[in-house]
């Protein structure tokens, strides 16, 4: 069992960890191959690397919820066999996850308590858990309200209980899978602050992510995997963005695409004054009006859940629209249906790609043709044409870049990057007047990443109109000709690239119009 | 109608519900442990039957009312034991293998009363206790105050569950398992040992509602539970795997039977409507607690099995 | 999913082991000549005390009588009250070749029909029956268990010091509701003050709930009760321990209830089952429906010994049975 209530007593903070030649297959994939990593006494420690490099398998088998075939790891400079979760906690190795492990339907107390030890014996008491929370919250400025249901939680405020469960537990190593990964700018400036204190109380941090800036602004050294080999650890500040990209990919990464000039052609898009309900039935999207034009993206920017998705749910055909007009190359078509849309030329690359966009037990071909198949050449009289079909995907899969065994393969088996680029390949395929484009590179690694901008402005380059709504400011002053800030539902105001910058359209973001003062 | 609001009648209506309610009431208490930990048993029926055969002939053979509930409940035990093994170490799909131990508990309890008894001769039960003083009050004294032990046990199980599954270090367990069994894990939960604790506690409650069947009834017949254990399942997702709500619902269902015994007794319900009558427990309780229950949803890990790093 | 299969497999086979597949009761050995091969077909146990029990009793009476094992083989699959198990075991003894295959139950009859027609050379028997199908190798048996009925029904009457008598029966059909409208009528009769309680409780199988309509019968004044079918085993039970009387059918339910029982209807099949199996063994297989009664002794009523029955009662019930035999009393057929 582990403390009853814990303790700053027993342990100091910090612990030295070494894995040393860590082997982990799994059928068909050999996830860890001969991986060397440690972490010092109070460092921060990044592990980078693309999807699939093996940075979470490396974690799991640290904190005892995957077997090494090989390898050891030392705590301390000692041996230790770490064949369990209780065990890990017992060396005081705390985890957040890169999927959250708390039960939604306890109260964050009750997250805290479970598989603890009561001082009540059998009785649960959460009266000192609670305290407990609080004095933690207080420490490393983590809010959070003891009593609260976890599912009520916003994402960050649920990974902060995460990192009390395993304060609460004395951890002295944290290792963060991706944690940054579904956080707003501000969630992540505010969680790099308590990493920071608990890195100068001398707990030891590992620390994953794919976002370089961030890498490179919170890490001491940055370990780089590539396909479940180590490629090395560096100092971080020796290190470039595009030298970890380099490192990360095994080539020369394009991280800033160049953006040709393009001549821009006539409205394809056409959005007056549209409306739209949230999910909770609230007004999402309030009187939005814009226009995208043939050969210019038009980036949606903002922090999330100030009505982008909605507004691209709009367009796409899959939201009603309350109020307003949406018009596609001139037509019409506020009440028409997601077909309907297509058939003028419109392509939606989903936020909620396995959701939206893909179905996962379907496999790729079939995602790929989920909907032209009915179609010539595909179809004729009713009969598919498999070998069309067959011609055809292998020509996209190819053209597109995916990464699939075989086109027989499940989608779901996909790495984040090859489902997106496989989506993208499927709407991009028909050549779209206009496509919306909602956080296409999000969970996306690098390499990935690099791939579907240049594809981004290819389209661009051929006399799409682009909408891209993204969170992530770099992807938009990469790619976009004009950025429009929404706050609230509203179009808070539209700029140009060459006027944008960071500053001005942080202000825009959280609702300051600039009036010059 | 009038017959029927007689304190006499309403006294007896109300006791026979609650004797109607207890069997299923220990089955569908147990039931909501596995459930809230994630585990479907639909072998329940057979669980009870095989209990109440236990009982039964060790009652028969002069064994005692009191050897013959730890035999039950030791039979509960092993077919938990073999329950768990199944839907937790082995991972087979719960629907399917409980159906499985259904038929095996259908069965075997058949079998071995064939071949070890034979002729259905009647057992003593537990006697009528009366609770000193509660039972003399007027009306509900007779109503809820003078029955058996194991009325008064199944009833004072909801409590007892209420309690274990809320206020328990191991409660908090038992819901994390059963929400998200991969978070407890993580915080070094044993996911494997709460479930085979919960399937076992569960099915030796089973045996004992099947104890609690035969030794009230007196009696041991082929198939004598009549599906009470799948009644039993279905109390626990209208009752919303809460025992409170649990108990509810098996109270509601046994009060119906019971009005609709005695209105069928004194020709309220005429002869003609009386198989239509039979169906009104099943359906109004499930009216009510669908009602009730509307905004409830199962534990999210319910059926699934748990396999680490999967 | 291998290991599901294998457990799944693995736990139908011993349930069907346990309660599916038959006993065998009795078959011939170095017999000269072949033994005439019967086969029955119950939903209940055949030691029940009632329904499955009374065709048992008078298929080993028929045994007994035409001379042991020997002479007549005996195979049994009981406890199909699932219809389509019941069938199955139909259509398998059927294809072993048995001469006279019984499925002694109201609800097969569906499956028998369909069974038939496709065993052209086998007799079958359905009851509790009246109608053969029209088809040339079914026989139909039933009982005029109103009869009986009638005959303890007009000795619960003279029995019933409250004036209130309690009937249980399952669902208002056949066998079932032949008895309990028997017994009504024989309750008017005898004295048209004392009031009759009719609960059918909705289920053959639910003992639980047979017991509470006994309650609720002697909540209701009843001192005299009766029920018909397997589930009443509860019913008899809480007439023991309230101590009411008893008056049971179908088999002779005194050793479950030896004081309070009064006298059983007991079915003797073997009338009727000798007449089918002579028919048999002449080449007719089959379109007969017969119906036992006092008069031809296949029905009987079964006074319990231990029962202190007062003399006059016992003759009134013995010249009722006498007035139904010689036709001065004529008893109702339910409506
Ligand atoms: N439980 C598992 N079973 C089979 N393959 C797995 C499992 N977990 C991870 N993998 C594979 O191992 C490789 C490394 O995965 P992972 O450690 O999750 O990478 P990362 O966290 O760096 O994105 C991937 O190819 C992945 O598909
Ligand atoms: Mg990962």
């Amino acid at each position: 069992m582990a403390e009853t209530l814990p303790g700053t007593g027993g342990r100091g903070h910090g612990l030295d960890l070494a894995m040393r030649g860590i082997v982990k297959r799994f059928p068909g994939v050999l996830a860890n191959d001969h991986v060397d990593f440690d972490v010092r006494r109070g460092e921060i420690h990044t592990l980078l690397g693309e999807n699939g490099a093996g940075k979470s398998t490396l974690m799991k088998i640290l904190y005892g919820l995957y077997r090494p075939d090989a390898g050891e790891i030392r705590i301390d400079g000692e041996p230790v066999q770490i064949d369990s979760p209780r065990r890990a906690i017992e060396l005081g190795i705390g985890m957040i996850h890169q999927h959250f492990m708390l039960v939604p339907t306890l109260t964050v107390a009750e997250n805290v308590a479970l598989g603890l030890a009561s001082p009540k014996g059998p009785l649960l008491d959460l009266a000192p858990v609670a305290r407990r929370i609080e004095e933690l919250s207080e420490a490393y400025g983590l809010r959070v309200d003891p009593g609260a249901m976890v599912w009520q939680l916003s994402v960050g405020e649920q990974q902060r209980v995460e990192i009390i469960k395993a304060l609460y537990r004395d951890a002295e190593l944290l290792a963060l899978d991706e944690p940054t990964a579904v956080l707003t700018p501000q969630e992540v400036e505010d969680l790099f602050v308590t990493l920071r204190a608990m890195a100068a109380e001398g707990h030891s941090l590992i620390f994953i992510s794919h976002k370089l800036h961030e890498v490179l602004d919170i890490s001491d050294r940055i370990t780089v995997l590539r396909n479940g080999r180590l490629v090395g650890t560096v100092s971080s500040a020796d290190a470039t963005k595009a030298g970890l990209a380099r490192m990360m990919v095994g080539r020369e990464v394009v991280l800033e695409q160049v953006r040709a000039p393009v001549e821009v052609g006539p409205p394809r898009l056409e959005i007056f004054d549209v409306r739209a309900r949230g999910d909770r039935g609230t007004e999402a999207v309030r009187g939005v009006s814009l226009q995208v034009r043939a050969g210019e993206i038009l980036a949606i920017a903002g922090v999330s859940g100030n009505g982008q998705r909605e507004l691209a749910e709009v367009v796409a055909g899959l939201r009603e629209a309350t109020g307003g007009r949406v018009l596609i190359d001139g037509s019409d078509v506020t009440g028409a249906d997601p077909g309907q849309r297509r058939a003028l030329g419109l392509a939606y690359i989903p936020e909620e790609r396995m959701r939206d966009g893909a179905i996962g037990q379907f496999t790729v071909a079939e995602n790929l043709m989920l909907h032209d198949f009915d179609r010539p050449p595909f179809a004729r009289h009713g009969f598919l044409d498999f070998a069309e079909i067959e011609r055809h995907c292998r020509r996209l899969v190819a053209d597109f870049d995916v990464k699939t065994p075989s086109l027989d393969t499940t989608m779901k088996s996909l790495s984040g990057g090859n489902i997106q680029k496989a989506i993208l390949a499927r709407e991009l395929s028909a050549n779209p007047k206009v496509l919306v484009a909602s956080q296409p590179t999000r969970g996306v690694d690098i390499g990935a990443t690099e791939y579907i901008h240049r594809r981004l402005l290819d389209q661009r380059a051929r006399g799409t109109a682009t909408l891209l709504i993204s969170e992530d400011l770099d992807e938009i002053l990469a790619l976009a000709d004009r950025i429009a800030v929404m706050y609230e539902g509203e179009v808070m105001d539209v700029v140009d690239r060459a006027d944008a910058d960071v500053g001005r359209l942080g202000l825009l973001m959280a609702g300051v119009r600039d009036s010059g003062t | 109608m009038g017959e029927f609001f007689t304190s006499a009648v309403l006294v007896s209506t109300v006791a026979s519900g609650l004797r109607l309610s207890t069997s299923y009431l220990f089955a569908a208490v147990g039931e909501t442990f596995g459930q809230r930990s994630g585990v479907l048993n639909l072998g329940v029926d057979g669980i009870m039957l095989l209990g109440a055969f236990g009982a039964y002939y060790t009652v028969l053979n002069g064994g005692g009312l009191w050897l013959g509930m730890v035999v039950a409940i030791t039979v509960g035990l092993v077919m938990g034991l073999a329950m768990a093994f199944t839907s937790v170490t082995l991972q087979a799909e719960q629907g399917i293998s409980g159906i499985g131990f259904y038929l095996f508990g259908l069965g075997l309890s058949d079998l071995l009363f064939q071949k070890l008894v034979g002729t259905p001769l009647p057992i003593r039960g537990f006697p009528e206790l009366r609770i000193p003083f509660l039972a003399d009050l007027p009306v509900v004294g007779e109503m809820l105050f003078s029955h058996s032990i194991v009325v008064y046990a199944a009833f004072l199980l909801v409590p007892v569950a209420a309690f274990v599954l809320n206020r328990t270090t191991l409660g908090l367990k038992i819901r994390s398992v059963g929400e998200n069994p991969e978070a407890a894990d993580t915080l070094g939960v044993s996911v494997a040992g709460v479930r085979y604790l919960t399937v076992m506690t569960g099915s030796a409650l089973a045996g004992l509602g099947g104890a609690a069947l035969a030794t009230e009834l007196g009696i041991f017949q082929q198939n004598l539970t009549a599906g009470q254990g799948f009644i039993a399942v279905a109390l626990v997702y209208f009752g919303a795997w809460r025992p409170v709500g649990v108990m509810a619902g098996s109270l509601l269902y046994g009060l119906v039977a019971s009005v609709v015994l005695q209105l069928k007794t004194l020709g309220i319900i005429p002869r003609s409507a009386s198989e239509l009558a039979a169906m009104l427990p099943a359906v109004l309780t499930i009216l009510a607690l669908v009602v009730a229950v509307q905004r409830e949803r199962q534990p999210a890990a319910l059926t699934k099995p748990y396999e680490r790093g999967a | 999913m291998r290991k599901l299969i294998v457990v799944v497999a693995a736990l139908a086979l011993v349930a069907a082991a346990c309660g599916g597949a038959g006993d065998e009761a009795g078959g011939g050995e170095g017999a000269a000549e072949q033994p005439f091969r019967i086969a029955v077909v119950a939903p209940s146990a055949i030691n029940d005390l009632a329904f499955s029990q009374s065709i048992y009793d008078g298929l080993v009476a028929i045994q007994e009588e035409m001379g042991g094992p020997t002479k007549v083989e005996l195979a049994v699959t009981d406890g199909t009250f699932v219809v389509e198990d019941a069938a199955a075991a139909i259509r398998d003894y059927a294809a072993q070749g048995y001469d006279l295959v019984i499925a002694h139950g109201s609800q097969y009859g569906t499956s028998l029909q369909e069974i038939a027609p496709d065993f052209p050379d086998v007799s079958f028997a359905w009851g509790t029956a009246g109608d053969t199908f029209g088809l040339p190798n079914v026989f139909a048996y039933e009982a005029a268990s109103n009869q009986g009925g009638y005959v303890m029904g007009v000795m619960a009457a003279a029995l019933s010091e409250s004036g209130v008598v309690g009937i249980i029966g399952p669902i208002e059909v056949g066998d079932a509701k032949l008895y309990v409208d028997g017994f009504a009528a024989g309750v008017k009769a005898q004295d048209p003050t004392v009031d009759v309680t009719i609960n059918y409780t909705g289920s053959f199988s639910d003992v639980a709930l047979a017991a509470e309509a006994a309650r609720a019968a002697i909540g209701a004044g009843a001192d005299v009760l009766t029920g018909t079918a397997q589930m009443v085993v509860g019913a008899v039970g809480v007439a023991q321990e309230e101590g009411v009387l008893w008056f049971g059918t179908q088999a002779d339910q005194t050793q479950l209830a030896p004081e309070i029982v009064v006298a059983s209807q007991v079915y003797h099949w073997e009338v009727v089952l000798r007449d089918m199996i002579d028919l048999i063994q002449q080449g007719t297989l089959g379109g007969e429906a017969y119906v036992i009664d006092l008069a031809n002794g296949g029905e009987e009523i079964a006074f319990n010994p231990g029962f202190d029955l007062p003399a006059d009662v016992k003759q009134l019930g013995q010249d009722t049975i006498q007035g139904i035999i010689d036709g001065s009393i004529v008893v109702p057929a339910g409506g």
